[in-house]
């Protein structure tokens, strides 16, 4: 790189000619360096013996001024020293360039063109400045905090979103956005808690920075217990995120709580989040929790408690169009009808529509069932589902077989209501060979000759199995458990077989009566 | 109805056609698969839309007729020699089928058309043998689950709160399939260790709240590594206290203090106390103590009693839907709490439970599902299949002196002619192997075809394989009611592997054993037992 020494002995050793542009800062460097030492490189490039006297004596002095050997010597000789040093226009060597290191996005600064570097500099400069100054909104806060006691602190408006530009900027300066609660001057006074993985963790998720850095500050509020509006707000934004995190909608039920934030509010706002997550289930009892809270605070008022009825059933209606067999929509169904006594007609009326647009949704069965069966208006309270309650109402009961039959003449096949009659008879005490007739019409087993078999549901068979059992008629009740197992209901053959050995054990019958009360 | 078949290289789509007369007879039973098939290949088109099943029709753009065969299956000649074998109750559609067309019947159709190409030995990428079963893939399986423990991408962060849960089914497949899981051990202790909570329990991870999922997650996953370390990083004390915390004077637990209560809380509970060997008795601390309600196990049963519906089944709570899901739950509490020849017929309608859990299968796809007009899912075969080895336990042990259970108890020979078992192995394994086995380079196990492998289903479908292709044993010790709540009944049980000549696998795809109450391989459960039991009281 360094262009040939003059040859001429007495001439001034020229510095080697900067180029006018330099490709990156750290050649404008070098060249400087070496521009700093002009006798240096002569002798690098002529050799010590080929130096012309003065140009060797000049080569002493700058290597003393290099090594800073003169600074020993005596005041007279050092200015001696100097004298020369001037006369001789050896210029003052400069260290040598210092390693620049990397910037953020881990290039190396060397790399930059010099107006680069010039700008480079300028925004951390900039950068400095605002980080001081943002230090200093910091100091200020804390310092009124601590006088206040940890009460919230007044700051102007102003103050705070001058301060939070001032950090979206040194985001913007710094190359990397800033985290949003980093930035947001009134989460300040928390230091968030990073997660604790474990050495080598398993199945560790690489978390977006913004998951991670709120979980940092939900983590830190949970260890000091903090139930403010600000925490509402956080934990709305990890449920955006992650709907299925229980910590966060539990500590989100004890923030309402503690503030008493209105639950009309928050149910919409959960509507909004079911509708989104259909499959996620902690925003059931959620609602839960908060239908718990509300309850008490409008038992005594009919209007309020049918409004709430009313905007329930429409909410559960539109889960239901997405998905009418919902498990976690049911379950807090049944919820409701037990805490707002919802056991009327409206409430069957409801299911009917579900069970008038898919007749074997069993959900809608199931909670009919309970809707009907569990009514504290003429129920034993705490009767088991699968036990006899006498104070079941006989029209109830017939109602109930009235309603299940028509729906067995739309799709024998559907096992829904064939299993509802049985549910009903059980509940009202009744024989399973009360409805022998009805479950007749689905099944006509062959005649001796083997002729005239016509069987339009496997349900009916095994009804009428049990029937023939309870009655028994054990060579029916086997021919019909036989037609299940080799033809009609082929899968459970195993079932049928043992239903055939209990019929041989003449248990059949008393199995039937076996109830959850009778064995206890 | 017509259901466009999804597989690449299809040309045709499969035609479900309803039964007119709702008098018609159904097809013989004797009409196999390939019998069908032949008469859709060899008839008029139009005698076709007069059989009840499903008949093939040609998409405009077909051209090649009813290539059932080679349109796009595979090898013919593999695919007759296979279908020959494979009995027509898997490859043919219910005899009995309602004209009705719901919501419900419209999904239910669609699942069997979509299962029936690999029930059949019909599927591309899959291999069958002479059954027409394929192998269990364990050279895709195993990497799947090894993976599934490895750092997850970003998206994962919806299972930010369930982690443990890929720490026990990963862990539970793996060793169902023959790998050591004690590779994991340290890797295990140092990734739990900051996910247990002082206050007892653990949490879905690091400064989450503590709840019984995640904990019963992390204490089995301990335990299946075991060794001392792992064992004894379990905060036992912490855990009595919280699990008093979260008992209810109802008898219920609670997931988490404040959280939901369901019948997995009752499992999970009672599967800590027990594997850990905590004290019984209810802290005076906790909020549901009262002189008539002492210890973390009163009203328990009685609670769960209350779970089961009028259908049989049992519900995740009273009131609520009969679902598979919380069958297991209940029966494997119950095993828990005492000798299950004694505690299910006390607390449960055996014959209407049993009732409703066999209805839970369905042919042709085999499999079961979780609830009454749902579709089959593999995660069933754990959750309704691992049911039966419970009942069958309390149906076959020697007679209990209690004379109510012994009305419907059923001597040994009896379900030895039953091929030993209460509902269609055969069925089962059928369609595990056949349909929820991802064919792809993916791997692991799932739901059914059309949905992807996840390790829930992959672990949940291996047990319910282990389950199907195993006997249990409750070996029973004296006179069950006078043992009361012996706590020591889950820990007497012992497995054979079940042979049979018509055996539908082959020997290298049988799976190790689970233990049917805790789900973790045989053995792990009694070491932890084992030695929390030498421990002092604390
Ligand atoms: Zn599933």
């Amino acid at each position: 790189m360094a262009p040939k020494a003059p040859k001429a002995p007495k001439a001034q050793p020229k510095a080697p000619d900067p180029p006018e542009e330099y490709p990156t800062i750290s050649a404008k460097l070098q060249a400087e360096y070496l521009a700093s030492r002009p006798y240096q490189v002569l002798k690098d490039t002529k050799g010590l013996s080929n130096l012309s006297a003065s140009e060797k004596a000049a080569y002493a002095n700058y290597r003393f001024l290099e090594t800073g050997v003169w600074k020993t010597w005596g005041a007279a000789q050092q200015k001696e020293f100097l004298k020369t040093v001037e006369t001789q226009k050896i210029p003052t060597p400069l260290p040598l360039p210092r390693d620049l290191g990397r910037d953020n996005k881990g290039r190396e600064i060397a790399s930059y063109t010099p107006e680069g570097f010039a700008q480079f500099r300028k925004k951390e400069r900039q950068l400095s400045g605002l980080r001081r100054e943002s230090a200093r909104f910091r100091e200020r806060r804390e310092k009124a905090r601590r006088k206040q006691k940890g009460r919230g602190i007044e700051d102007s408006e102003g103050e705070i979103e001058d301060e939070r530009n001032r950090r979206k900027f040194i985001g913007v300066l710094q190359g990397k956005k800033m985290g949003i609660y980093e930035g947001d001057p009134r989460w300040d006074d928390v230091v968030p808690i990073p997660q604790d993985d474990g050495e080598g963790a398993l199945a560790a998720i690489a978390y977006s920075d913004e998951y991670a850095e709120a979980m940092g500050y939900l983590r830190a509020v949970m260890a000091a217990k903090e139930h403010s509006p600000r925490v509402l707000d956080l934990t709305e934004h990890i449920i955006s995120m992650n709907a299925a995190h229980y910590t966060v909608w539990l500590y989100r039920a004890s923030t309402l709580f503690a503030l008493e934030y209105p639950i009309d509010k928050e149910l919409s706002w959960v509507n909004e989040v079911a509708l989104e997550n259909q499959k996620n289930y902690q925003i059931w009892h959620h609602r839960q929790l908060l239908i718990d809270t509300l309850y008490p605070t409008i038992s005594s008022d009919p209007t309020a408690i049918h409004a709430l009825e009313t905007s329930e059933r429409d909410f559960m209606t539109q889960m239901f169009d997405q998905d009418a067999k919902n498990y976690h929509v049911w379950s807090y169904r049944q919820y409701l009808v037990r805490k707002l006594n919802l056991f009327n007609t409206t409430e069957l009326q409801s299911i009917e529509v579900l069970l008038r647009s898919d007749v074997r949704n069993n959900s809608a069965w199931s909670h009919r069932f309970f809707v009907v069966f569990s009514d504290p208006a003429y129920c034993t309270p705490g009767s088991a589902a699968t036990a006899h309650d006498p104070r079941i109402p006989a029209d109830i009961a017939d109602r109930e077989i009235g309603f299940a039959k028509a729906a067995t003449f739309e799709a024998p096949q559907n096992q829904s209501p064939w299993n509802y009659i049985r549910g009903v008879l059980r509940k009202a005490g009744r024989e399973l060979a009360s409805l022998e007739a009805f479950a007749e019409e689905f099944v006509k087993l062959p005649s001796e000759s083997g002729e005239g078999e016509d069987v339009r549901s496997s349900h009916a068979l095994d009804f009428l199995a049990d029937v023939w059992a309870e009655k028994d008629e054990t060579a029916k009740a086997d021919t019909a458990l036989r037609l299940l197992g080799d033809k009609y209901d082929r899968i459970r053959r195993n079932y049928w077989e043992w239903r055939r050995g209990l019929l041989d054990a003449g248990v059949e019958g008393k199995m039937k009566g076996l109830s959850v009360e009778d064995v206890s | 109805m017509t259901f466009p078949i999804k597989e690449k290289g299809h040309r045709h789509r499969v035609v479900f056609k309803r039964r007119r007369m709702p008098g018609t007879n159904p097809p013989s039973s004797s009409a196999s698969a390939s019998s069908t098939l032949d008469r859709a290949l060899s008839s008029d088109p139009q005698d076709l839309h007069q059989q009840p099943g499903f008949v093939i029709e040609e998409l405009p753009s077909g051209d090649e007729g009813l290539d059932f065969l080679s349109g796009g299956l595979g090898h013919p000649v593999a695919m007759a020699t296979s279908a020959a074998m494979i009995p027509d109750l898997f490859t043919t559609p219910p005899c009995i089928r309602d004209p009705l067309n719901t919501g419900t019947s419209q999904l239910q159709d669609e699942t069997i058309q979509e299962c029936l190409p690999y029930l059949s030995g019909a599927e591309y990428g899959l291999e069958y043998n002479a059954q027409g079963v394929p192998h269990l893939d364990r050279k895709r399986h195993i990497p799947f689950l090894h993976k599934s423990l490895r750092n997850l991408p970003a998206p994962y962060v919806v299972a930010d709160a369930s982690r443990p849960w890929m720490f026990y089914w990963a862990l539970t497949g793996l060793y169902a399939m023959g790998e050591d899981i004690t590779q994991y051990r340290d890797r295990l202790i140092s990734t739990v260790r900051p996910i247990q909570n002082a206050t007892g329990g653990f949490g879905g991870g690091n400064g989450q709240m503590s709840h019984l999922a995640p904990t019963y997650a992390i204490t089995l996953s301990l335990a299946m590594v075991g060794g001392e370390e792992a064992l004894d990083l379990i905060d036992r004390k912490a855990m009595w206290k919280w699990l008093g915390a979260l008992k209810q004077s109802n008898g219920a637990f609670q997931m988490s203090i404040g959280g939901e209560e369901d019948v997995r809380g009752a499992y999970c509970a009672v599967v800590l106390i027990s594997i850990l060997g905590l004290p019984l008795e209810l802290s005076p601390e906790s909020p549901s103590w009262s002189p008539e309600h002492t210890t973390l196990l009163s009203g328990l049963p009685e609670w769960v009693a209350k779970c089961q519906t009028f259908e049989g089944g049992i519900s995740g709570k009273p009131d609520a839907e009969s679902h598979g899901a919380y069958a297991f739950c209940a029966l494997a509490c119950l095993c828990i709490l005492g000798d299950p020849r004694a505690i299910i017929p006390k607390y449960l309608d055996v014959p209407r439970l049993i009732s409703w859990l066999s209805a839970r299968q369905y042919a042709p796809e085999g499999g079961f599902a979780g609830r009454t007009n749902k579709l089959v899912d593999g995660c069933y075969s754990h959750w309704v299949g691992g049911c039966w080895p419970l009942l069958e336990a309390c149906l076959e042990g020697p007679s209990p002196s209690h004379s109510s259970s012994e009305s419907y108890s059923i001597k040994k020979p009896a379900l030895e002619a039953l091929g030993r078992s209460l509902y269609s192995r055969e069925g089962l394994i059928r369609y595990i192997l056949c349909c929820c086995q991802d064919e792809t380079k993916r791997g692991g196990l799932r739901d059914k075809p059309s949905h992807n492998s996840d390790s829930y289903h992959t672990c949940y479908v291996l047990a319910g394989l282990s389950s199907a292709q195993h006997k249990w044993h409750f070996n029973a010790t004296g006179n069950p009611m006078e043992a009361g709540l012996t706590r020591s009944s889950a820990y007497q049980w012992t497995s054979e592997k079940v042979v049979e000549d018509s055996q539908i696998y082959d020997e290298e795809d049988r799976v190790r054993t689970l233990h049917p109450v805790f789900v973790i391989p045989e053995g792990a459960a009694e070491e932890a037992r084992a030695h929390f039991s030498s421990k002092e009281a604390f």
